[in-house]
């Protein structure tokens, strides 16, 4: 089991956003995640990625208990996060960012000859800027290479999060709400590209509102109300449970 | 030994609540406009320099003095807040800088009218009383008495008050309190405008106790700020606490050790509550 | 680099400007020049808003000056005492502020406390630094060179020189450090701290690299400004100090890697263009900075290069 999680729980105040939630991704499985607004997915997702501390439970990747370890480490250890709302480096531009996006994968193929580097860009550093705008081109941004990433599309901005997560060489994706906001075409590319991820052997761990894009992708699925994992299994189970329907409440889920 | 001691803990409460009027100020500043502003200092200094002005050169009754010199404060504020502060809300890095300029101006102003000689007012209200064997200036207790009472009424008006509570509720929350009509802007100004008026009247007072020279804004923005945030930014009743506790620090350290170094005591404690609770002693945002 | 043959032609000047005024002005803007730089690295490069680099400043002229009168030593000796000292000292305070995640304006007050202690050591520790007298340096830095063997930096153009080698060094350090890697995690973790982390660019650990390397090169700027002036005090280590540099930095252009330099030079020479008394002096700088801040936020390389990428995007 690549990661398994264990009675996470998050609470902010009075309010708990994560109640006691446990489960396990295996490895080159894609997990979709369900649940209203307000079910706790986000901080579920926020708290693997090490940005929230949780109040209580374990999280063990690779048999280590990565709980409330810093987001950098956990980064380090190939667990990557996409943000909902995209995050950017405001004021610098597409490719600026792939290439920050590279340290992880700098740091490990230059563990001695870094200090080098600094002087003056060597092999590795022409390496990390093929592979920059292959990630590019695979979510078909190259032509937007020297714009300044605020200049983007909200749909663009969606995919150079994802074009940053992909370099960073990631064994477990945690993706948040990737496709909300992206038209059709840019949801056919964002497949594309989590297929492309899939067969390189990186496991998919996904939140999306769009049961439909889920439905069709994901082996596992989870769903969650307020805070609590309320159903488990193979995505047409879970989208039948009755407890699930009920969350929903008369929106419908048409596959 | 004791009598000592206690007389220095009652000189650092008297200090402190000054130092607590200014972090008042801060406080309030940061809540609204989210930016603290440095050049606070400068209108207690306005507040003092007006103060012995009208009191000793104009021959203007003590009160009468004080109301000016806090209106002529308030009015500065005003100004500065529209030619400067308008543009760096939210900003703190930039409201920040803009307040060190400020500063600047002001600092030389303040020398060029006044020089660094010592202006010292005439005593207003002489005599003392003892405690004991502790002997206490009647005007040190009197500012006491009005600094707790005027941040006690800042406090009441924020609670009780339409406009206090519609302040607080921008401060939690700015924009549900735009979309129940608090003319945001109108706040901001007048909390702008409210704070230097606090200052000023912390200058009268200062004016009434020691000796003014320019550099006095410098050194009370200081302690202000440390005393908010060794309260908690934001925590309007903890500020007068953070600066009598700042200032009860400062007398009793240089006690017992070098007075040479008395702000750096106030200092070391600042950092080291700021390092193990860094919401202040009492915990931000009101 | 372009900005570096901005340096030539100040290479060939005392062939041509024989005057001492301007020799001494740019000596200076030199000098703080690089303190504004050292201050530029961590707050435009990395973000981090420090008000230590006065004491960093200070301490580099302090323990230099101290050192060779120890231990007997040369100029360059002394420094590199400076430097452990400057180093091990941001080391612990850059520690204690960033273990602990003080943000923004805390980490300003914090630094702020830190320099105001240092400060005050050196006011007190009379028996040491003389306190508020300061101390009257007597001595200069020495330098080797092929052919004249070791001389010592006494006159203004040996110093023009000196200062303008010395501030081309760091100018090539700072701009092969933010073209670097290391100088991409410093912008990564300035425009977007949680991001960066979530890549992986372990935040604290720049922030205290950063940190130090601003602290370091803040001393080198005050071992040449002690012994130029020849006259060393504590209040090298006081917050006027620490704002001067900064409003440098705003001036000619935070985040770039001439507007340091750029700001020095008009900050430097200002008081010798208007002629003005001592108190008007401190009231126009802060007019400046505050006009600066609000018509001018990119400053003035800042304004430059806009000015050229719409010229070239015209034509």
């Amino acid at each position: 089991m690549l990661l398994k999680v264990e009675n996470l729980t998050k609470r902010f105040g009075g309010l708990v956003a994560v109640s006691d939630v446990s489960f396990g991704i295996e490895k080159g499985e894609i997990i979709g995640i369900f649940g209203p607004n307000g079910s706790g997915k986000t901080t579920l997702l926020s708290l693997l990625a090490g940005l929230l501390p949780p109040s209580a439970g374990r999280v063990f990747w690779k048999g280590q208990d990565i709980a409330g370890a810093r987001p950098n480490v956990i980064a380090s250890l190939g667990v990557i996060k996409t943000f909902q709302n995209p995050q950017l480096f405001s004021e610098l531009s597409v490719f600026e960012h792939v290439m920050i996006a590279s340290f992880l994968a700098f740091t490990r193929i230059k563990d001695h000859s870094r200090l080098s580097s600094f002087l003056a860009p060597g092999k590795g550093e022409a390496a990390l800027r093929a592979r920059a705008e292959k990630a590019l081109t695979l979510c078909r941004l190259q032509g937007a290479s020297e714009k300044p990433a605020a200049e983007l599309s909200y749909g663009e901005e969606k995919m150079l999060g994802v074009a940053m997560a992909m370099m960073c060489e990631p064994e477990l994706l945690l993706l948040d709400e990737p496709a909300s906001g992206l038209g059709n075409d840019e949801i056919q590319n964002l497949e594309n590209v989590l297929r492309d991820l899939r067969a390189h052997g990186t496991t998919l761990c996904i939140i999306d509102h769009k049961v439909a894009f889920l439905a069709k992708f994901a082996d596992q699925a989870i769903a969650l109300q307020q805070g609590c994992k309320i159903a488990e299994g193979r995505p047409h189970d879970v989208l039948a449970d009755p407890g699930v329907v009920k969350a929903y409440l008369g929106r419908s889920h048409h596959a | 030994m004791t009598q000592v001691v206690v007389g220095q803990i009652l000189n650092g409460i008297i200090l402190g609540s000054l130092y607590g009027i200014i972090a008042l100020g801060v406080t309030m500043t940061f809540g609204i406009t989210g930016i603290v502003n440095f050049a606070l200092g400068q209108f207690m200094m306005i507040g003092a320099y007006a103060t012995w002005y009208f009191t000793d050169l104009a021959m203007f009754p003590f009160p009468v003095a004080v109301v000016f010199a806090v209106a002529l404060a308030a009015a500065a504020g005003l100004v500065a807040d529209q030619a400067l502060f308008r543009f760096t809300r939210n900003n703190l890095v930039n409201g920040l800088l803009v307040s060190i300029g400020l500063i600047s101006v002001m600092e030389s102003g303040a020398l060029l009218l006044f020089t660094t000689t010592p202006k010292n007012m005439d005593i207003v209200v002489a005599g003392s009383w003892s405690l004991g064997a502790i002997t206490l200036p009647r005007m040190k207790v009197v500012a006491f008495l009005l600094l707790v009472a005027v941040i006690g009424l800042t406090w009441l008006g924020l609670s009780r008050a339409w406009l206090g509570r519609a302040t607080r509720a921008y401060a939690q929350n700015p924009e549900a309190a735009m979309l129940m009509g608090v003319p945001t802007k109108a706040l901001q100004t007048g909390v702008v405008v409210y704070s230097c008026a606090l200052a000023g009247f912390g200058g009268a007072l200062y004016a009434s106790l020691f000796s003014l020279e320019p550099s006095l804004g410098g050194l009370f923005i200081l302690k202000g700020v440390e005393a908010a945030i060794l309260a908690g930014v934001g925590n309007l009743l903890g500020a007068l606490a953070g600066g009598v506790i700042l200032g009860v620090t400062e007398s009793v350290g240089s006690l017992y050790l070098p007075s040479a170094f008395r702000d750096a005591y106030g200092l070391v404690f600042l950092v080291a509550i700021l390092l193990f609770r860094p919401a202040g002693l009492f915990g931000g945002q009101k | 680099m372009k900005a570096l043959w901005f340096l030539i032609p100040l290479y060939l000047l005392p062939l041509l400007v024989k005057s001492d005024v301007v020799l001494t002005v740019l000596i200076f803007t030199f000098v703080l020049g690089i303190l504004a730089i050292g201050f530029n690295i961590v707050f435009g490069g990395a973000g981090q808003l420090t008000m230590f680099h006065a004491a960093a400043f200070g301490i580099g002229s302090y323990v230099t000056f101290l050192s060779m009168l120890r231990f007997s030593i040369p100029f360059w000796l002394g420094y590199l005492v400076a430097v452990v000292v400057v180093v091990l000292i941001s080391i612990v305070i850059g520690w204690i502020c960033f273990k602990f995640r003080l943000k923004e304006f805390y980490f300003a007050v914090v630094t702020l406390a830190f320099a105001e202690l240092c400060r005050l050591v050196a006011l007190n520790w009379t028996s040491v630094t003389n306190g508020t007298l300061g101390m009257l340096v007597l001595e200069k830095p020495t330098l080797w060179l092929p052919g004249s063997g070791v001389i010592k930096i006494e006159q203004t153009v040996p110093w023009y020189f000196l200062t303008l080698v010395s501030l081309t060094g760091v100018l090539v350090f700072s701009a092969l450090l933010m073209r670097s890697w290391i100088g991409r995690n410093f912008s990564a973790i300035r425009l977007n701290e949680d991001l960066a982390q979530t890549l992986g660019i372990d935040t604290f650990r720049y922030k205290l690299l950063a940190f130090t390397i601003s602290n370091v090169i803040a001393s080198f700027a005050g071992a040449l400004y002690g012994f130029y002036t020849g006259y060393i005090e504590p209040a090298y280590l006081a917050v006027a100090q620490s704002l001067d540099a900064i409003a440098m930095v705003l001036l000619g252009g935070v985040s770039t890697i001439l507007g340091p330099v750029a700001g020095a030079l008009v900050l430097t020479s200002l008081p010798h263009l208007i002629e003005l008394p001592a108190e008007m002096r401190v009231a126009v700088y802060g007019m400046i900075l505050i006009l600066v801040i609000l018509l001018m936020p990119r400053g003035i390389v800042g304004l430059a290069a806009g000015l050229f990428k719409r010229r070239a995007h015209a034509s």
